[in-house]
């Protein structure tokens, strides 16, 4: 974070509480009006991706440009405005996410096939398969990137999708840094990046990767997909491409033991069809599930995408819940032992 | 594996930059921001030149990004224009080939790293040149690179032949060593003078 920017009254302005906080003053009543309308907007069409993000996007640069002259942004640094930017993202993503999230059947269909395929790999596909240099291999390092990328889905604000794979990649990029400094390797960029990624990825199988990367791509604010969190997009764009293509010729296995796996693997799979990732996502929506109707006025609170179940009451809960609970709850316990093992 | 000598210090533990802070304004025909993409085979020293050059320069104002596979550093030409580069690495491995296009589209700039020890991977190289001159933007400024270049004794690869064969494409070519840190600045330096520069200049 930038420490140039410390003044005390600005630091309100820089939280998403900032934003609904301006959005609440009576000198901004017809921003909000712009806002509304064009959420609303969106339920007069049927979901068009490519043009939806297009719209989205449009609407960001003529927000963006309308508070610049506003007075309420008078005097205004290019950090309040931009973290006024953020604020507006989230706030027109949360209340679309239902109708721009996976959105169409053939990103659906995609997500549930990607996640199938990965779902046979993860049975036998080891770190020598895909040549990761045994020094990079460290099970606690890789968990927390695995973890950090499954997080992807308890957000629905595009920035937030997005800063979980860039924690990922910085789990990973720390790993491959001190695994050079300490081990005297040297450092391999790129060719030692990639594998891991593509093996995390497997790994943790994140539900809806696919529908997560093109939310992402469409409806991230786009002078934020720019340079180094553009690049490690990239990778986990590419990561998902080697998986979708995958065959025996991608990995250093024997074409017909790379078969019998896979043969095996579906068979066990078969009788188990569970699918995990179709659980998770309805069940965030539903807690989450803002109509276009609400008021700006109705803060969502700060853990409230993050941690939909805070305001829950244990009658509520159904059985559906009890996987997402305990990801968050292993969250938790994760970030806790992060923080008390800092220095 | 050629780079020992530019491991990253202790100080690079700090890597603080994955919060990508964008602050450094909109870029214009004096501060140009561009995208530098690296290809070549696996092990012929991408990431070595990078950090040899990221590392090897000590100005204290310039913001350096230092990660692993991504890097961006600024340099100030003679002309005084500033260029930040951002350099994307990408895997060198024959089984990422494929997914080359998505890193090196919209890139400014490609260089492209051979091993002079290795004619399998100056191959590799002219497949890159190939396959961005058919699919690459139209005025992307290439570079065809030589590194290892203090391994005298190994050399497999005439200076002359890189040479030839980068003249014949139209493309600018060095031999380097991210080991001694030769040519590693006249490298980037060279394509910063090359760069198409934005047409509404104000001079």
């Amino acid at each position: 974070m930038a420490s140039s920017e410390s003044s005390s009254s600005s630091a309100q302005s820089l939280t998403f509480y900032g934003f609904l906080d301006k959005m609440r003053n009576p000198a901004s009543v017809d921003l909000v009006r712009s806002i509304k309308s064009f959420i609303v907007s969106f339920s007069f069409y049927s979901p068009y991706p490519e043009n939806d993000g297009k719209r989205v996007q449009e609407f960001f640069s003529i927000f963006e440009v309308a508070i610049m002259d506003h007075q309420l942004w008078e005097n205004s640094s290019m950090e309040e405005i931009d973290c006024s930017m953020e604020g507006l993202e989230k706030y027109v993503m949360t209340k679309l996410f239902s109708r721009t999230f996976a959105s169409s059947p053939e990103d659906v269909k995609i997500d549930q096939e990607i996640s199938e395929k990965i779902h046979l790999l993860q049975t036998f596909l080891r770190p020598d398969h895909l040549d990761i240099r045994p020094f990079l291999r460290n099970e606690s390092s890789w968990l927390l990137a695995e973890k950090e990328l499954q997080k992807i889905n308890s957000f629905k604000a595009p920035r937030e999708k997005l800063l979980c794979i860039m924690s990922c990649c910085k789990v990973i990029n720390n790993l491959l840094l001190n695994a050079s400094i300490s081990e005297d390797h040297a450092l391999g960029g790129a060719d030692d990046f990639l594998p891991v990624l593509i093996y995390i990825t497997i790994k943790a199988n994140p539900p809806h990767l696919h529908s997560n990367l093109r939310y992402i791509q469409l409806y991230r604010r786009q002078s934020k997909l720019m340079s180094e969190a553009a690049y490690y997009f990239t990778n986990l764009v590419s990561a998902k491409s080697f998986i979708v293509d995958l065959t025996a010729e991608s990995l250093s296995i024997d074409a017909s033991e790379f078969e019998e796996n896979m043969q095996a693997a579906s068979l066990t799979n078969k009788g188990a069809t569970v699918e995990p990732s179709l659980v998770l996502n309805p069940t965030l929506e539903e807690q989450k599930d803002v109509g276009p109707a609400t008021a700006l006025d109705e803060a969502e609170d700060g853990f409230g995408t993050s941690y939909p179940y805070m305001d829950a009451e244990p009658g509520e809960l159904t059985v559906a819940d009890v996987e997402r609970l305990l990801s968050l709850y292993k969250d938790v316990v994760t970030k806790y032992t992060n923080l008390r093992r800092a220095p | 594996m050629g780079c020992s000598s530019s491991l990253p210090g202790r100080s690079s533990g700090r890597l603080g930059g994955l919060n990508s802070s964008e602050s450094g304004g909109v870029p214009d025909a004096k501060n140009l921001r561009v995208k530098l993409v690296l290809l070549g085979d696996s092990g012929v020293g991408k990431s070595c030149i990078v950090l040899r050059f990221v590392r090897g320069q000590f100005d204290p104002t310039s913001k350096v990004t230092v990660g692993a596979s991504f890097l961006s550093q600024t340099i100030a030409l003679q002309d005084s224009t500033t260029v930040k580069f951002e350099i994307w690495d990408t895997a060198g491995q024959e089984r990422y080939a494929a997914l080359a296009p998505l890193y090196y589209r919209g890139a400014a700039v490609a260089v492209i790293v051979y091993d002079i020890t290795n004619p399998d991977s100056f191959n590799k190289a002219q497949y890159w040149v190939k396959e961005l001159q058919k699919h690459g933007s139209a005025d992307i400024v290439m570079a065809l690179v030589g590194n290892k270049a203090d391994l005298h004794e190994k050399r497999e690869v005439p200076a002359q032949d890189g040479l030839e064969y980068a003249e014949k494409q139209g493309m600018f070519f060095i031999e380097t060593s991210a080991k001694t840190a030769d040519n590693i600045n006249q490298l980037f330096e060279e394509i910063g003078k090359r760069l198409p520069r934005p047409s509404s200049s104000s001079s």
